[in-house]
């Protein structure tokens, strides 16, 4: 809401009606038309795809069923509480009953719109967030009551005030530093606080009973999405771009209908393994992507390059926000009181989170170890690191990172790139060239 | 000697001379295997025909507007006279920035492959640090004993540096493109670089320069040496290890050359006679895409 100083005036210049109406349906259709085309490429790639995975085509449709079926909801008085960024606790808002939706935005078009007001320097996440909020694009961030904004870089701080024009913004302060004695208690402070705003919002006490359900509910969910990522480790049951689809939906889907949908996923791929029925050649070269997020539909240009290249590259694990990490790790609860879910909730956010937004004497260790533990357990030959520009503290890891993989002698790529279609030409050339390097044990 | 055949330019500043030749003493008839390179750049468009594994004749020309024709052009040019049809070939493999638009080629395969490959067969195997400066792109390839690719860089999407950029500077300043290196080292004392390492803001920095009253020749200077500095990070980020070599258009360009020799403190391979080997290192994708092409053809023999 806009301060004294500034009453009544946004951020954002006013536009009309009409304009805003334009642009918001044309960037409309051709995201409509993106998704589309991504469905079609993943399925061209993946020619005896299982049906399960129709229902994750549906639910990637930012315009088709699931915002109907929130929309609904919500006409009949739920609440729907929209976040950023993982810092947010999910269990929270499912225990006040309302919807949780990750409202991110992948979309290149509205990256060019918030280019009219947004800095160049700033990252396209953030652009492409405020491009969105310009034309009422995203249905989730429109249908949002209130939005949890953890402030992890400078970019997401001052999207807080943008947004805090039209939408209640909850921000939350995760703190810098992981490990010193007092971090915890802040986080958890901060936590107290979010789950009094959201009590707010909703109307709705998180009560122990409320608070026990949701984290079950979320348990269950971690579990069916570990399942996913352990069918991951041997040879490829699934090509890494449907993995990643499933993995975004759950960040906007009823959760307990994707546990379901996923774990029947889950079923049909492991009766694939046992008939040796594989998504790609067993001896395709296996990528690990790292790196600032990759949102649907847009972002799905170097997935989709890896997974189109000749030679082909198959993503058997991530190190992003927007997948391998969305529910890896779950809740662990010793004893069901409401202090100690809370605070198990409150560890979960903060301790196994990889965001390189943390520092530490030695770098990023939580981040590097997930990197290392991966490429061995998901038999990783290369890794793609991938960086937008703007996107600062991903940037500035890279050294570190690739230090630790060259010592471990596997290849690494960084693969910087803009929310833009016009440099898929070359990055096709640096992806296939990667590729060609890692297929190069088959010797020609 | 080769039997070199050059298609001179109009007179236009930027127009680089065309040219191709086939291999004296050697019969594509008597050859078992029978492959050809061809490498569609954005400036240039290279083909090299190999008969065994040895090339056998090739090409250098100008890319078209059409990555397609460009390709159908430089592998005929190469074919003229010998006799050879499509029909001949076990294998073609394209690369470059056209090669999935190469049509008559079995398979595409990148231009940084292809350079390392192609490098490993001109100067043999101790060459580590490829240096490709090709018509829209630089790259540092480093590569192993065989050839192979170990890691690269590649620039940004921008032209600063490369071959279209000198085409662009060598209009504006009226010096004929294949005069442009000897041209820039003939100043007395090496000039601050441009600061602009953009094509479109050095060309205007450039104008700028002439108008305080520089010399053609200090101008140029000034844009090498900002080019040269710009590839010479690029190499020292991906490290480099000797041998050294430059393959790409820019390999001609000694002005270039001269230049990020010096800022590494290194030289590259010196570059073998054309004329007796027919070895050119603008050549190196179109050459290495040959081999691969014929390691292909074998790999599928045996399965």
């Amino acid at each position: 809401m806009a301060s004294d100083i500034e009453a009544g005036s946004k951020y954002i210049p006013e536009m009309s009606k009409k304009e805003i109406e334009e642009l918001r349906s044309s960037i409309r259709a051709a995201s409509i038309k993106v998704i589309k085309e991504n469905t079609e490429r993943m399925k061209k790639t993946w020619p005896n795809r299982p049906e399960t995975m129709e229902y994750f085509d549906e639910i990637s449709n930012f315009f088709g069923q699931r915002e109907k079926e929130i929309r609904e909801q919500k006409e009949a008085g739920k609440k729907v509480i929209g976040y950023s960024c993982m810092f947010a606790p999910v269990e929270l808002i499912l225990a006040a009953d309302a919807i949780p939706v990750r409202i991110g935005s992948g979309w290149y078009d509205a990256a060019k719109l918030g280019d009219r007001i947004m800095p160049v320097e700033v990252c396209p996440v953030i652009r492409s967030t405020v491009g969105a909020k310009m034309v009422n694009l995203s249905p989730y961030l429109e249908l949002s009551d209130a939005i949890i904004n953890p402030l992890t870089c400078d970019g997401r701080t001052k999207l807080s005030e943008i947004l805090s024009d039209y939408k209640p913004i909850l921000p939350m302060c995760p703190p810098r530093v992981k490990d010193d004695p007092q971090s915890l208690s802040l986080w958890t402070e901060e936590m107290q606080v979010i789950k009094k705003k959201i009590e707010e919002v909703t109307e709705r006490k998180i009560n122990r009973k409320r608070l026990r359900s949701s984290i079950k509910v979320m348990q269950r969910a971690t579990k069916a999405f570990r399942r996913l990522q352990d069918l991951r480790k041997g040879p490829p049951v699934i090509m890494g771009r449907d993995a990643m689809l499933v993995n975004q939906t759950s960040m906007w889907d009823d959760i307990g209908r994707w546990t379901e949908k996923t774990e029947a996923l889950c079923d049909e791929l492991e009766r694939r393994v046992n008939e040796k029925k594989w998504a790609c050649p067993p001896d395709t070269p296996r990528v690990m992507v790292t790196g600032t997020p990759m949102m649907w539909p847009d972002s799905w240009k170097v997935p989709n390059l890896i997974e189109e290249s000749t030679p082909q590259g198959v993503m058997v694990a991530d190190e992003l926000c927007s997948g391998d990490r969305i529910l890896y790790d779950p809740v662990g609860v010793d004893e069901w009181t409401m202090s100690d879910m809370f605070n198990a909730v409150s560890e979960r956010y903060l301790m196994a989170s990889t965001c390189p937004c943390f520092t530490s004497e030695h770098g990023n260790e939580d981040r590097i170890n997930w990197l290392m533990d991966r490429i061995k357990e998901n038999k990783v030959d290369g890794v793609i690191y991938y960086v937008v520009r703007g996107c600062i503290l991903y940037a500035m890891e890279y050294a570190r990172v690739k230090r630790v993989l060259d010592r471990m002698g596997l290849p690494v790529y960084y693969l910087d790139t803009e929310y833009t279609r016009e440099d898929v030409g070359q990055m096709k050339t640096r992806v296939e060239a990667f590729l060609e390097m890692l297929e190069a044990r088959i010797d020609i | 000697m080769t039997l070199m055949d050059k298609k001179e330019g109009k007179g236009e500043y930027w127009r680089w001379l065309e040219y191709r030749s086939i291999m004296p003493g050697r019969d594509w008839r008597n050859a078992e295997v029978i492959t050809a390179g061809v490498d569609v750049g954005s400036v240039g468009s290279k083909a090299v025909i190999m008969a065994d594994g040895e090339i056998y004749s090739w090409s250098v020309m100008r890319t078209g507007s059409n990555s397609s024709d460009s390709a159908k052009k430089a592998l005929g040019w190469a074919m003229e006279g010998t006799g050879l049809k499509l029909n001949n070939f076990n294998y073609i493999v394209g690369t470059g920035y056209g090669r999935v638009n190469v049509p008559m080629a079995n398979r595409a395969i990148t231009e940084i492959a292809c350079h390392a490959k192609g490098a490993n067969y001109i100067w043999g195997p101790t060459v580590r640090t490829v240096l490709d400066v090709g018509g829209q792109d630089v790259k540092a390839i480093r590569c192993d004993e065989r050839g192979k690719v170990v890691s690269f860089l590649m620039n940004d999407k921008c032209a600063a540096g490369t071959g279209r950029g000198m085409e662009v500077i060598a209009d504006l300043l009226q010096i004929p493109i294949a005069d442009v290196g000897k041209v820039s080292l003939s100043v007395n004392e090496e000039p601050e670089p441009v600061s602009s390492t953009c094509v479109v803001f050095a060309k205007t920095e450039a104008v700028g320069l002439l108008r305080k009253g520089w010399s053609k020749d200090k101008v140029l200077a000034a844009y090498l040496r900002a080019m040269a500095i710009r590839m010479s990070e690029l190499i020292e980020k991906v490290g480099c290890e000797r041998d050294f070599v430059i393959t790409g258009g820019q390999s001609k360009n000694i002005g270039i050359v001269h230049r990020v020799e010096n800022i590494l403190g290194m030289k590259r391979l010196p570059v073998p006679s054309l004329e007796e080997t027919g070895l050119d290192p603008m050549a190196a994708g179109a050459m290495g895409a040959a081999l691969f092409a014929k390691a292909l053809h074998e790999r599928s023999m045996k399965r």
